[in-house]
C-alpha cells in the first residue's frame, strides 16, 4: 500500500503549503523558529475517525477537520516535538499561525506567519504569544480567563486562543491513540 | 479511474502467458484472484480519493469579499416620563470589505440611523466607511478615503459587541463625537514594542454652520458642526495622531490628538482653532474589564465667533470635557455565552466654559452632567449580545431611564 | 427738484423733456405730490448700464407717475427707494386713487429683500409661509406689481388697457418696443404681462433692493464692530427669554453663510389694535381679517388676524408700523409687544366695566387665533414686561444698525 500511500501524502503537502499566504514568516521558517535543533521534520497526517471526532466535540473542542497534517521535529532520530500551521479567522481576514508542541504534548511555541486585520497586530508581540507557553490540555485556553485579550482584537486573539486549544487537543488524542508514531 | 497499468500489465501477461505455457487449473484460478485483487485496489483507491477531495481542507479558503454587519435595536424607558418611552432600530449597517490582492483592500460600511430614511421621518442613511488600505510593509499600512478618527476606546470600535450597555457613553458621543469619520489619508504603524501609532490629515470641522437657535451644540458641540464628508467645506485641513500601546497583554494606554482651524475660510467668519485630545486605558486582567478615558476639547476665538449670535440660545463654548470609568466582569461563561455584569460612571460638560463677550452678555457655563449606568451585556456568542442597563442622571433626572438592547455583529 | 440748480443732471431725460414737452407739467406735479421729495434723482444711468434690457425698462417703470390715474403715484412714490423702498412719510396708510385722497387698507410694505420669498405655501408642518403682500395672496413679484395699476385706492386705471395705453405714450415706449416687438402694445393683456416682468426684473437685479450694506452687515462680515448698546440690544433681540424677536425675525447668517433677511416669510396674529386713523374702520362692521379673507384660505379661520411678519431691515426708516400703521414710533410698536397683555388698558379701548377690551380688530370668535404662547406675548395681567424701558431702548437703538447705506 506504500506506492499508493506515497503519492497522496505528496499530493495532501503540496496542497497544504500553497494554500498558506505568507507575510512574516513562512512555514519553512516558522518550524526552525520553533524547533532551532532539529535536523528533520517528518510531515505526518493525523487523519481522525467518526469516533475520535465525536470524542473531541464531547469535550468541549470541536476539531474542525478530520486530517492535521502534522510536522515531526526530529533530532538524530528522536522526537522533538510536533508543529502544526493552520489558518484561522480573525475578524475578516484569515490568520496563519504554527503551533509548536513539545513531544509530551504542551504548547512550545506560537509564531503568527501572516495577519492582514487592519486592527490587533499585538498578537504578534512576544509578549501575547508567550502566555501559551507551557499550556497543556487540561489549561482553559481561554481568553479572559488565562489568555489576557488585545483590546480591540478580540475575535483575532479568540479565534487564535480557540485554534491552539484545538490543536492541544487533536495532538493530545493522536498521541494517546499512538497516531502519531 | 486509473489502473496501476503496470501492475496489470503484469497480470495480464502473466494470465496471457501462463495459458499460453500450459498452466494447470491451479495458476489459472492465481491469475483470476490477482484480477480481482487490482480491480478490488484500483476501487479503494479510487475511493480514497473520493474521500480526500470531499473531506473539509484543513484551511479556510481566503475570502475576498467579507460582507459585515452590525445592528442596535434599543428600548428606552425613562423612569419618570414612561409617556416618552421609545424603541428604535437605532443602527442598521451593511458593510464590506474586499482584498484586491495580498496588500490592499477596500473598507466600506453604510448605515441606517432609526429605522427608515425619507423627508418625514428621523432615519439617516450615511455612508459610514468607504477607504482603500494598503500595506506597504507588514504591519504599516495607509488608508485613504473615509475612515474613522482614531480617537478614545469607542469610536473605532463601536459594535454592539464592544462596549457595555446599550446607548454608547455620552463622554464618547457628547465630547468626542461618535461615530467621527472625516477622509483623508491615515498612516497605521504597529510596531514589535506593541506601540500602534496613527497620523495623518483629514477633513474637519464646520464651525460656519453653528445653529445658535437650536439646542444641538449644547448636546454635543462637535456633533452640531461635523461634516461627515458630506459636500464637505475642506479648505481647512486637520492634523491628528493617535499612539496606543499593548505591550503588556491585557493592558492599553493610548491618547490622541485632533487639531485644525475650523471656520473653512467663510466670509466674515474670523480663523477659529477646535483641538480635542484624549487618554485612555483599558485593563483586562482574568475575567475583569476596566477602562477609563479622559478627553478634552478647545474651540479657540469664540468670543469674535460669538458676537454676532449674543442672547441667543445656544453659543459656542470654549471648552468642553469628560471622563469615565468603567468595570465589567465576566461572571459565567457556559461554551459561547457570557454574561458580563458592569458599572459605569462618567461626568461630561459641553460647555465648561465661555469666552467674555461683556458683563450681561457672557452666558453662564453649563452644569457638569453625571451618568451613573450599572447593568449586564448578555453574549449568546461572540457576535450576539443582549443589553440591560439602568442609567441615573445627576442634572437631568427626567433622562433617568430603563434600557434594553439587541445587538449583533459579524 | 428739476432745472439748472439740479446736482444730479440728468441728460437723457433733459433730452425727452426737449422733444415731449406735455410730460413736464405731469412730472412736476408728480414731484410735488403729497407723498414728499421724489427720489427720481437717485443715480439711475450707471445702474441702467448694470441692469438687462428688462430690468432697465423696470427700473423706469418703477418711477413713472404717468402710469397712475392721477398722473402722480409710480411705485417709487409708496416705494420710496430713499427710505427701504417704503413710505418715507408717517401715515397709517398711504393715499391715492385718481384725486390721492383715497385711503389705503394696509400700510405700504417695503419691497427691498423681497426677491427672496416665495409663492404662497404650508410647511411641512402646516404653517403658512410665503407669498407678496400681508396676505401672501401673489406668487410672484410680478403677480404682486401687476395689482397697484388697477387699485382703486392706489394708481385707480380702470383697466388694463389703460395702463398699457399711458405704457405706450411714455418716454420709454421706444425701449419698450424695441424690447418686446413693435406690435406690443397692440396685445393689451400681453405688454400688461410683459410692464410687470420687468418690473419683477428690476427688483430681482437691481442691487438696491438687496444692498445688504447696514452696519449690522458690516459686523456680520467682520468689518465693523457694535456699540456696546447696540450689542445690548442684539442680545435682547437674539434672547429666547427676553425679546425673542429673532424667533421670527432670524438675525443669524443661514448655513450657507448667507446674510439673515431679519424675517422667515411666515405668518403671524399679533392682535394689534383697531386703527381709528384709518376711515373704513369707522364702520364697526368692517374688518380686516388677513389671511382668511383671501378667498381660498377662508375656511382656515385659524388664520383669521394673521399677517404677513415683515422684514426688519432698514425698520429705524420707517414711520409707522404693523399692518395697519398703528403705531408711529418704534418705541410704542415694541411697547406694545411687551406689554400687550400686561397691561392692556394702554392699547386698547377701555370696556364700560374698565377692563381693556382686547384684540379689539379682531371678532371674538378669532381672539383664540392671537399669538398668547411665544415669548413676548407669554405674559398675564400685571405680569412684568419681558423687556424693561431701558431694554426696549437698546433693541431700538440695535433697530438702527439694520438700514442699508451704512458706511464707517
Amino acid at each position: 500500500m506504500r506506492m499508493l500511500l506515497a503519492p497522496l501524502a505528496a499530493a495532501a503537502s503540496l496542497a497544504s503549503t500553497s494554500a498558506f499566504a505568507v507575510d512574516y514568516l513562512s512555514a519553512e521558517q516558522a518550524r526552525r523558529l520553533i524547533f532551532p535543533d532539529a535536523d528533520s521534520f517528518e510531515p505526518h497526517d493525523i487523519a481522525l475517525d467518526a469516533s475520535q471526532m465525536q470524542a473531541l466535540a464531547a469535550n468541549g473542542v470541536p476539531a474542525r477537520s478530520a486530517r492535521w497534517p502534522v510536522q515531526v521535529a526530529k533530532r538524530g532520530g528522536s522526537t522533538l516535538g510536533y508543529v502544526v500551521v493552520d489558518e484561522v479567522i480573525g475578524k475578516f481576514e484569515l490568520i496563519t499561525y504554527a503551533v509548536g508542541l513539545n513531544a509530551d504534548g504542551t504548547v512550545r511555541q506560537v509564531e503568527v506567519l501572516s495577519y492582514r486585520e487592519s486592527h490587533g497586530h499585538e498578537i504578534r508581540l512576544p509578549a501575547w504569544r508567550r502566555q501559551f507557553i507551557g499550556k497543556t490540555g487540561a489549561s482553559p485556553l481561554r481568553v479572559g480567563e488565562d489568555i489576557a485579550n488585545i483590546s480591540g482584537a478580540t475575535l483575532s486573539c479568540t479565534h487564535i486562543t480557540d485554534g491552539v486549544r484545538r490543536i492541544v487537543a487533536v495532538l493530545g488524542l493522536a498521541r494517546r491513540t499512538g497516531a502519531l508514531s | 479511474m486509473k489502473r496501476n497499468t503496470l501492475s496489470l500489465a503484469a497480470s495480464l501477461a502473466v494470465s496471457l502467458l501462463l495459458p499460453a505455457l500450459g498452466a494447470h487449473a491451479q495458476s489459472a484460478a492465481t491469475d483470476a484472484d490477482l484480477a480481482q485483487k487490482v480491480d478490488k485496489l484500483s476501487a479503494e483507491l479510487a475511493a480514497l480519493k473520493a474521500q480526500v477531495q470531499a473531506s473539509p481542507a484543513a484551511a479556510p479558503a481566503e475570502p475576498a469579499t467579507v460582507l459585515t454587519s452590525y445592528g442596535e435595536i434599543n428600548y428606552n424607558r425613562p423612569t419618570k416620563k414612561p409617556e416618552n418611552a421609545q424603541a428604535d432600530v437605532r443602527r442598521f449597517v451593511l458593510g464590506f470589505q474586499h482584498r484586491f490582492d495580498d496588500k490592499t483592500k477596500v473598507v466600506t460600511e453604510l448605515e441606517v440611523e432609526h429605522g427608515v430614511s425619507s423627508a418625514d421621518d428621523a432615519g439617516e442613511v450615511e455612508v459610514e466607511q468607504a477607504f482603500i488600505e494598503h500595506q506597504l510593509m507588514p504591519g504599516t499600512a495607509l488608508r485613504a478615503g473615509l475612515f474613522l478618527m482614531p480617537v478614545g476606546l469607542l469610536n473605532e470600535n463601536h459594535e454592539p459587541t464592544a462596549f457595555y450597555g446599550v446607548e454608547r457613553n455620552f463622554v464618547e458621543t457628547a465630547i468626542i463625537p461618535s461615530t467621527w469619520r472625516e477622509g483623508g489619508l491615515q498612516y497605521v504603524g504597529s510596531f514589535d514594542n506593541g506601540l500602534t501609532v496613527q497620523a495623518g490629515l483629514s477633513t474637519t470641522f464646520d464651525l460656519s454652520k453653528w445653529d445658535a437657535t437650536s439646542t444641538e451644540g449644547a448636546e454635543s458641540p462637535l456633533a452640531a458642526v461635523h461634516q461627515e464628508m458630506s459636500l464637505a467645506k475642506a479648505r481647512d485641513v486637520a492634523v491628528f495622531g493617535a499612539a496606543n500601546w499593548r505591550g503588556i497583554p491585557g493592558l492599553l494606554l493610548g491618547g490622541s490628538l485632533f487639531t485644525s482651524n475650523a471656520t473653512q475660510g467663510q466670509a466674515g467668519f474670523p480663523s477659529a482653532r477646535i483641538t480635542l485630545w484624549d487618554l485612555h486605558a483599558r485593563w483586562t486582567p482574568q475575567r475583569w474589564d476596566l477602562s477609563a478615558l479622559y478627553t478634552q476639547g478647545h474651540i479657540s476665538n469664540t468670543a469674535e465667533l460669538n458676537a454676532p449670535l449674543v442672547g441667543s440660545a445656544t453659543l459656542i463654548p470654549e471648552r468642553f470635557e469628560g471622563w469615565y470609568v468603567q468595570t465589567a466582569y465576566t461572571a459565567w461563561t457556559s461554551g459561547d455565552q457570557a454574561l458580563s455584569p458592569f458599572a459605569r460612571y462618567e461626568r461630561y460638560n459641553t460647555a465648561s466654559r465661555y469666552a467674555d463677550l461683556g458683563a450681561g452678555l457672557t452666558p453662564d457655563a453649563l452644569p457638569t452632567e453625571r451618568v451613573f449606568t450599572v447593568g449586564a451585556n448578555y453574549k449568546l456568542n461572540a457576535n450576539v449580545v443582549v443589553k440591560l442597563d439602568l442609567q441615573r442622571f445627576k442634572e437631568n433626572k427626567d433622562n433617568n431611564r430603563f434600557d434594553l438592547g439587541l445587538g449583533w455583529s459579524f | 427738484m428739476l432745472g439748472s440748480s439740479d446736482p444730479f443732471p440728468m441728460p437723457r431725460l433733459m433730452a425727452r423733456w426737449v422733444h415731449a414737452p406735455r410730460l413736464l407739467p405731469l412730472l412736476v406735479a408728480g414731484l410735488l405730490s403729497a407723498c414728499g421729495g421724489s427720489a427720481d434723482t437717485s443715480v439711475s444711468t450707471p445702474q441702467e448700464a448694470r441692469l438687462s434690457a428688462a430690468a432697465a425698462l423696470g427700473e423706469k417703470i418703477f418711477r413713472d407717475a404717468s402710469l397712475s390715474a392721477s398722473g402722480q403715484q409710480s411705485c417709487a412714490t409708496c416705494h420710496n427707494p430713499a427710505t427701504g423702498h417704503a413710505p418715507a412719510n408717517a401715515l397709517s396708510v398711504q393715499l391715492g386713487g385718481p384725486a390721492m385722497d383715497q385711503q389705503g387698507v394696509r400700510q405700504a410694505p417695503s419691497i427691498r429683500y423681497m426677491s427672496f420669498n416665495t409663492a404662497f405655501f404650508f410647511d411641512g408642518e402646516g404653517t403658512p409661509t410665503g407669498g407678496f403682500f400681508w396676505d401672501g395672496r401673489a406668487a410672484s413679484l410680478a403677480e404682486q406689481a401687476a395689482e397697484p395699476f388697477l387699485n382703486p385706492r392706489e394708481m385707480a386705471n380702470t383697466d388694463k388697457a389703460a395702463v398699457v395705453a399711458k405704457l405706450a405714450q411714455a418716454s420709454y415706449a421706444a425701449e419698450f418696443k424695441q424690447a418686446y416687438g413693435d406690435a406690443v402694445f397692440n396685445d393689451v393683456d400681453g405688454a400688461y404681462l410683459r410692464m410687470t416682468l420687468a418690473l419683477q426684473q428690476y427688483e430681482r437685479e437691481d442691487s438696491e433692493f438687496r444692498g445688504f450694506s447696514s452696519k449690522y452687515d458690516s459686523f456680520l462680515l467682520g468689518k465693523a464692530l457694535l456699540t456696546e448698546q447696540e450689542m445690548r440690544g442684539l442680545a435682547l433681540f437674539n434672547s429666547p427669554t427676553k425679546g425673542n424677536c429673532a424667533g421670527c425675525h432670524p438675525s443669524s447668517r443661514g448655513a450657507d453663510g448667507a446674510l439673515p433677511l431679519f424675517t422667515d416669510f411666515t405668518y403671524d396674529n399679533l392682535g394689534v389694535p383697531r386703527n381709528p386713523d384709518i376711515a373704513l374702520n369707522a364702520d364697526p362692521g368692517y374688518v380686516d381679517l388677513g389671511l382668511c379673507a383671501r378667498p381660498d384660505l377662508a375656511s382656515h379661520t385659524d388664520l383669521c388676524g394673521a399677517f404677513k411678519v415683515p422684514s426688519l431691515r432698514n425698520v429705524a426708516l420707517r414711520g409707522a408700523f404693523f399692518h395697519n400703521g398703528r403705531f408711529k414710533t418704534l418705541k410704542e410698536a415694541l411697547t406694545f409687544y411687551v406689554q400687550r397683555d400686561t397691561n392692556p388698558e394702554k392699547w386698547y379701548p377701555l370696556n364700560p366695566d374698565n377692563t381693556a377690551n382686547k384684540f379689539d380688530d379682531l371678532p371674538a370668535q378669532y381672539h383664540g387665533n392671537v399669538n398668547t404662547t411665544e415669548v413676548p406675548y407669554n405674559r398675564g395681567l400685571g405680569d412684568t414686561p419681558a423687556l424693561s424701558d431701558s431694554e426696549i431702548d437698546d433693541v431700538i437703538v440695535f433697530f438702527h444698525t439694520l438700514s442699508d447705506g451704512y458706511t464707517p
